[in-house]
């Protein structure tokens, strides 16, 4: 990053920064957060590194739950302890809460209409299809081990087709694959 | 009722949610709309979308779920139950991770995560696309959507966007 140079990097003074940070990320964050982060903290308020950011990101998305709202308790731990993971998690989601909710109660007010029913489940599909896209992205390169390609694919015959509970896929088939990884078949 | 048997499955479903929120749409759709009822399956797809399209973090999806079983004291259990196991998890696990940096069994259990993720999430684009019955519309504006974020740098607005247009004229 070339501005690197320009304002060194310094985390967040205070709480409220903090929150108006995470707050401005969320409210502007249309169609996807991750970019909106990586706006605001690194180039725009110059809170943490590219390296640090990239970091943070890749250990958030390791862990369960949402991505981007692990991120704000992560950091908000790092700079504030327990206030500061309160603070960023509500920042983030604050406004984005409302509008989700507002949109909704809007559109079921209005979904007796045909065609935006069509509309709204087209785009519907299309998400569907990002996440169709998301996969081939992250399994194109891992996909080629025959380990990784058979336990994606039991994963969808079980979870898609024979749509049997994840609370029993996910534990047993990150048991297996743990055990295929320290065998080196990943 | 329904609010407490929904806020205990999605903390349920927090604990098991890696990769995100993309990873447990498939059992979502399955428990709120197969087992419990409580949403039909357009009306789930529906939700998506408009949590798809609005901005901000994609788990915001539960809180309309939660709203559509039971108002607004729903939408705030469902996300909270969705975000508050996850985040005791990482507020816990963000230090000890760093300190086993170079530990074997981290970079097994990254290299393990990877595949299970994929297939959770190829699950989630197949089951949203495929509300009853298998119908070719909503799969060909499905494949154009990933075709699409394959192939381009598109922000993901427009794709969504392209999708209700062909949505207005197909459906």
């Amino acid at each position: 990053m070339s501005e690197a140079r320009e304002t060194p990097v310094a985390p967040p003074k205070d709480l409220r920064e903090l929150f108006s940070g995470f707050f401005w990320i969320g409210a502007r964050s249309f169609g996807g957060v991750l970019p909106w982060a990586y706006r605001t903290m690194v180039e725009e308020r110059r809170w943490m590194t590219h390296a640090d950011f990239t970091e943070t990101i890749g250990l958030c998305q390791f862990l369960p739950g949402p991505n981007i709202g692990n991120a704000s308790i992560v950091l908000g731990k790092r700079w504030f302890g327990l206030a500061g993971s309160i603070v960023a998690f509500l920042g983030l989601m604050a406004l984005p809460f409302v509008w989700v909710l507002g949109l909704f109660v809007l559109y079921t007010d209005l979904s007796s209409n045909e065609t935006l029913k069509a509309i709204v489940t087209g785009v519907g599909a299309a998400g569907a299809g990002l996440f169709i896209g998301t996969a081939i992205k992250l399994g194109r390169p891992i996909a080629r081990k025959p380990a990784a390609f058979a336990l994606i694919a039991a994963c969808f015959v079980l979870v898609a087709l024979a749509r049997v509970s994840i609370l029993y896929v996910i534990p047993v088939g990150l048991a297996l694959a743990v055990f295929a990884a320290r065998r080196k078949w990943l | 009722m329904s609010l407490v048997e929904l806020g205990l499955y999605f903390a349920a479903l927090s604990l098991v949610s890696v990769g995100g929120l993309p990873s447990v749409m498939p059992e979502m759709q399955r428990y709120v709309v197969d087992v419990k009822g409580w949403l039909t399956p357009s009306e789930f797809i529906q939700a998506f979308a408009v949590g798809q399209a609005a901005p901000g973090p994609n788990v915001l999806i539960t809180s309309l779920i939660g709203w559509k079983v039971a108002g607004l004291p729903g939408a705030f259990v469902a996300l909270g139950a969705m975000c508050f196991p996850a985040a005791v998890i990482a507020w816990w696990v963000a230090e000890l991770w760093d300190r086993f940096k170079d530990s074997p069994w981290r970079k097994a259990i990254q290299r393990a995560i990877a595949p299970i993720v994929v297939g959770m999430i190829l699950s989630g684009g197949f089951v949203l696309a495929t509300p009853g019955s298998p119908d070719w519309r909503l799969w060909l504006i499905a494949a154009i959507g990933a075709v699409g974020m394959l192939a381009t740098k598109l922000n993901p607005l427009w794709l969504l966007g392209a999708g209700g247009i062909l949505g207005a004229v197909l459906l």
